[in-house]
């Protein structure tokens, strides 16, 4: 939790030198996003297809030489909210009754959703986590946009990420300046002060924004420049993607031929 | 019965070091099956090309840092916390605080935005999940919402507050538990959840956190049609005649 805010560091391991690394960032994110796929996909109950998949996530983290203590802290924080949810998924009716207790009835139906759920949900923390934590955020953009997402979305991406912790700051300081003032005094105080501090917040913003446009004016800035850089992806990059491809379509014949 | 709900998490406990319970409809991966996917993944394209084409057109080269800094404040906002009547305590989720400043395509750009940015950067759910969150907060709450509100206001009168006011607080209420009713369907539909179980925990919690939604947002506009209503999105008629002053220094 504590360790995503603040400065904002969250690719810890980007400097690493390892075959994951060497992957171009759109290569790393189309990987990423075909195991995504491939485990979410898979229809529940397939216990195998996710236990290949889990063993190849779990070669992937070790060749990334992620750091396996902050992974952990962060897909624990993570999971707790998960796993909130999991537990409406466990009471349900059909197949067996497994365990009874009033109308509260627990059922092989529901073991399966929730095994299989909590699995998939481990697996895609496990698989996102990976990327960000080897792969600084301008990287990632820059990989998106050779994906051919909007570069408009881009721009705006790109702006949000430069400016959330300037504005993160300027309300600290507001609610600062309201705690300090003694205005978080009852609950109706306190809504009615912060509802006040979101809307001068957004006049600075859109203030700011104006500034910022200004500023990009006078450097020269004449709309989002259309051409992506050529990506420099090589036979490595192929090979990856294609491994990854296999191993995704490998699990899926799993489930097929079970 | 507060076991089924998604939560925020992350952001939001750096700032309030509470663990009450982190509430918003943020579908995790795993939970929704390939239809449900599919069709929402296909709607919230269709949406973001739309607003991004709107949003074009109508700010041409000051939509990228105006709509920047405007995700960023959206972010910004969702991490505070405050006390919702009956105890606990939840944040914004700003999708018809959005459309009110900003109005339907920009607003529900800069919502997507977020949520993109929370999902692949945060984890703050998930990415293929994505399209269904554009949908139920993007196109529900911020689109939906922003027409409710201003059907409501415009019956009640374009150019007074109390038309603001009412408008705004039915829409940012309604805005969040028809999010969370589509947030059910999906999940029972997906056969992850029941659908009895996902609506009473669901629609029950949200009820309340609509209420926190609603009261905020009001304060929020409210403030900012006394302090600088040419900012508002079809600002009232006398807000244009009158130059704007500007409140801020840095």
């Amino acid at each position: 939790m504590l360790l995503h805010i603040g400065a904002f560091h969250l690719d810890i391991d980007s400097h690493q030198q390892t075959p994951w690394h060497r992957l171009a960032p759109q290569t790393r994110i189309l990987c990423v996003l075909l195991l995504l796929l491939a485990t979410v996909l898979t229809p529940n109950g397939q216990w195998l297809t996710w236990c290949v998949y889990g063993a190849a996530i779990l070669g992937m983290l070790l060749v990334s030489r992620v750091t396996l203590w902050v992974l952990c802290k962060r897909i624990a924080v993570e999971y707790a909210f998960v796993g909130v949810v999991l537990m409406g998924t466990l009471f349900r009716e059909g197949g067996d009754v497994v365990w009874q207790w009033g109308w509260l009835q627990i059922t092989t139906t529901g073991l399966t959703v929730l095994g299989s759920v909590s699995f998939k949900a481990l697996l895609s923390l496990l698989l996102l986590n990976m990327l960000t934590l080897t792969t600084p955020v301008p990287m990632l953009l820059k990989g998106l946009a050779i994906l051919r997402v909007p570069p408009l979305l881009i721009a705006i991406m790109a702006s949000m990420y430069r400016h959330i912790g300037v504005l993160i700051d300027e309300f600290s300081a507001m609610r600062r300046a309201a705690v300090s003032r003694n205005l978080m005094g009852g609950s109706h105080w306190q809504r009615m002060v912060i509802g006040n501090m979101i809307g001068s917040l957004f006049i600075r913003t859109y203030e700011r924004g104006d500034r910022i446009h200004q500023a990009m004016l006078s450097r020269g800035y004449q709309g989002i420049p259309t051409a992506v850089e050529t990506p420099n992806t090589g036979r490595y990059d192929i090979a990856a993607l294609t491994l990854t491809l296999g191993l995704a379509l490998a699990g899926q014949s799993i489930s097929l031929i079970r | 019965m507060n076991f089924l709900l998604f939560s925020t998490g992350l952001l939001t406990q750096s700032v309030s070091h509470t663990f009450a319970p982190r509430i918003a409809l943020h579908v995790p991966d795993g939970f929704l099956n390939a239809p449900v996917l599919t069709i929402t993944w296909l709607i919230s394209i269709g949406l973001i090309a739309l607003a991004l084409n709107r949003v074009q057109a109508e700010y041409q080269d000051r939509a990228v840092p105006l709509m920047g800094v405007c995700a960023a404040f959206i972010f910004a906002a969702q991490m505070i916390n405050f006390p919702i009547p009956g105890g606990t305590s939840g944040h914004l989720l700003g999708g018809t605080l959005a459309g009110a400043l900003l109005g339907p395509w920009a607003g529900s750009l800069v919502m997507t935005v977020v949520f993109i940015v929370q999902g692949v950067v945060f984890q703050d759910g998930g990415i293929t999940a994505m399209g269904a969150n554009i949908f139920n907060m993007g196109l529900i709450g911020t689109f939906g919402g922003y027409y409710l509100l201003r059907t409501i206001r415009y019956a009640i009168g374009r150019d007074k507050l109390s038309g603001m006011i009412v408008g705004t607080s039915i829409a940012a209420w309604l805005s969040v538990v028809v999010a969370a009713v589509f947030c059910a369907l999906e999940l029972a539909i997906s056969g992850t959840v029941p659908f009895n179980v996902a609506m009473s925990a669901m629609v029950g919690w949200h009820i309340f956190i609509g209420i926190g939604e609603a009261l905020i947002t009001v304060a929020t506009v409210t403030f900012i049609w006394r302090t600088r209503p040419d900012l508002l999105y079809r600002s009232p008629r006398r807000a244009i005649a009158t130059s704007p002053r500007s409140l801020s220094t840095r």
